[in-house]
């Protein structure tokens, strides 16, 4: 059978199928009701949802909030490479590239993971291998012992170069967070090459890259600076972004907050981002600025999704949605577990 | 060698190309009719394929939106009719 991939026939049914699919998600309301059951409620009410095949399958060796934790991530896994299935064309290398963001975080769990001691088993549990390494591929790398080892692993994947290069220093100094850096300034490199392929929506959603850059660099400038880590921050910024980097490494350096934010605040139009950045001044937590970032990021996506609609925009905003479903039930259930107050539970929500 | 100048058209050769510009237009009527149907089809089918395979319920409706452009090659072929038949 021949395949169709071209024309916007293709589009139009990858849109549709995963528009039917975000209809399907969560709402606000099902939050608010799910913050006032008790966890046993919680695991029998998402057992009705889209999370029964999971739930069912991994009941007989987990239980409680690791049942529904890792219930979770098997089905976010599930999904995306479902959804990776689904996908025509060139629409595929797209939304590979964009999975990719998996295989990075993966790989630095079981790098930090093994580095700490922790056993392959209660490192499986955290991994969700929803990139282009599958679970067979993710068993094999944490397997093994050393950080070499796990190196050698992944010798002929798209992560192999930076961990190769970057990895000793790691291990030297005991941390990885430069080697992660590295890893996402490839993974943006990478993205925008293909947003550029000519893709449907690609230079659109070229704009949003550079935004999620933007806001990505922000809050590393934010942290470092915060750390006092300075003369650091010109080689942990990502390239792409709409905010050059030699500006940012100058930021760095300013002595009074206004100055940033002012500077910050000339360098977008976007209003609620602006108001995001102004909310700095007032010395309110990073993480609340951080989930406000998150929200606005995804209302960005979703405009644009409304924009373009048969588009490669509706595949990543159910992409995210589903990343953001399964991060909240996540945070209901290990908020429930924590025994915090309901209100507590909901400052952390995405909705 | 014809002379084209002094060539006569006779009645029956009047009639026999009227017939012929009948069909001819007959059969633009239909076919262009059936060009712009597909077009139409061709998203509302990959939508409905989309919406089906998600759920099973939506196939009678689907199914329906996706004949609507239908009515276009009807058109076509009623005034293809009325060309030969009338």
């Amino acid at each position: 059978m021949a395949d169709v991939t071209t024309g916007p026939a293709p589009y139009i049914y990858v849109s549709t199928r995963l528009r039917v699919r975000k209809a399907k998600l969560l709402r606000a309301e099902d939050y608010l009701r799910m913050l006032n059951m008790s966890l046993p409620e919680i695991t029998r009410y998402i057992e009705e949802l889209e999370y029964k095949t999971e739930i069912d399958e991994l009941s007989p060796s987990f239980s409680g909030v690791d049942l529904l934790e890792v219930a979770l991530s098997w089905n976010l896994a599930k999904e995306y490479q479902n959804v990776l299935a689904l996908t025509p064309g060139a629409m595929t290398g797209f939304t590979a590239a964009y999975l990719r963001r998996w295989d990075i975080a993966n790989v630095l769990t079981i790098l930090r993971g093994r580095t700490q001691g922790f056993k392959p088993g209660k490192i499986k549990e955290v991994l969700i291998p929803a990139g282009s390494l599958d679970r067979t591929a993710l068993d094999r790398v944490v397997a093994e012992e050393s950080p070499d080892r796990i190196a050698e692993a992944l010798r002929g994947t798209r992560l192999y170069p930076v961990v190769e290069r970057e990895l000793p220093a790691a291990v030297e100094s005991g941390s990885f967070a430069r080697l992660e850096n590295e890893l996402y300034k490839q993974y943006y490199a990478e993205l925008i090459k293909q947003a550029r392929a000519g893709i449907k929506g690609g230079n659109e959603f070229l704009q949003y890259i550079q935004l999620e850059i933007d806001i990505t660099n922000m809050q590393n400038l934010w942290r470092l600076r915060a750390g006092g880590a300075v003369e650091e921050i010109r080689d942990y910024m990502i390239p792409g972004g709409r905010i050059p980097i030699e500006e940012l490494a100058r930021l760095g350096s300013a002595e009074s907050v206004d100055e940033i934010v002012d500077s910050l605040k000339k360098r977008t139009n976007l209003a609620p981002l602006q108001e995001a950045i102004e909310e700095l001044r007032s010395g309110i937590s990073v993480r609340q600025i951080e989930s406000r970032l998150t929200r606005f990021k995804l209302a960005q996506m979703d405009r644009m999704s409304r924009r373009y609609p048969f588009s490669i925009s509706p595949v990543l905003v159910y992409l995210e949605r589903k990343r953001y479903e399964v991060y909240n039930l996540r945070a209901i259930a290990r908020g429930k577990a924590a025994n915090l107050a309901p209100e507590r539970i909901q400052e952390y929500l995405v909705i | 060698m014809v002379d084209v100048s002094s060539a006569v058209l006779t009645a029956e050769m009047i009639q026999a190309s009227q017939a012929g510009l009948k069909a001819v237009g007959a059969g633009l009527a239909v076919g262009l009719a059936g060009i712009g149907t597909g077009l139409g089809e061709m998203g509302i089918g990959a939508a409905a394929m989309g919406a089906t395979a998600e759920n099973r319920d939506m196939f009678g409706l689907a199914l329906l939106f996706t004949v609507i452009p239908e009515t276009i090659v009807i058109f076509g072929l009623v005034v293809a009719l009325l060309l030969l038949f009338s």
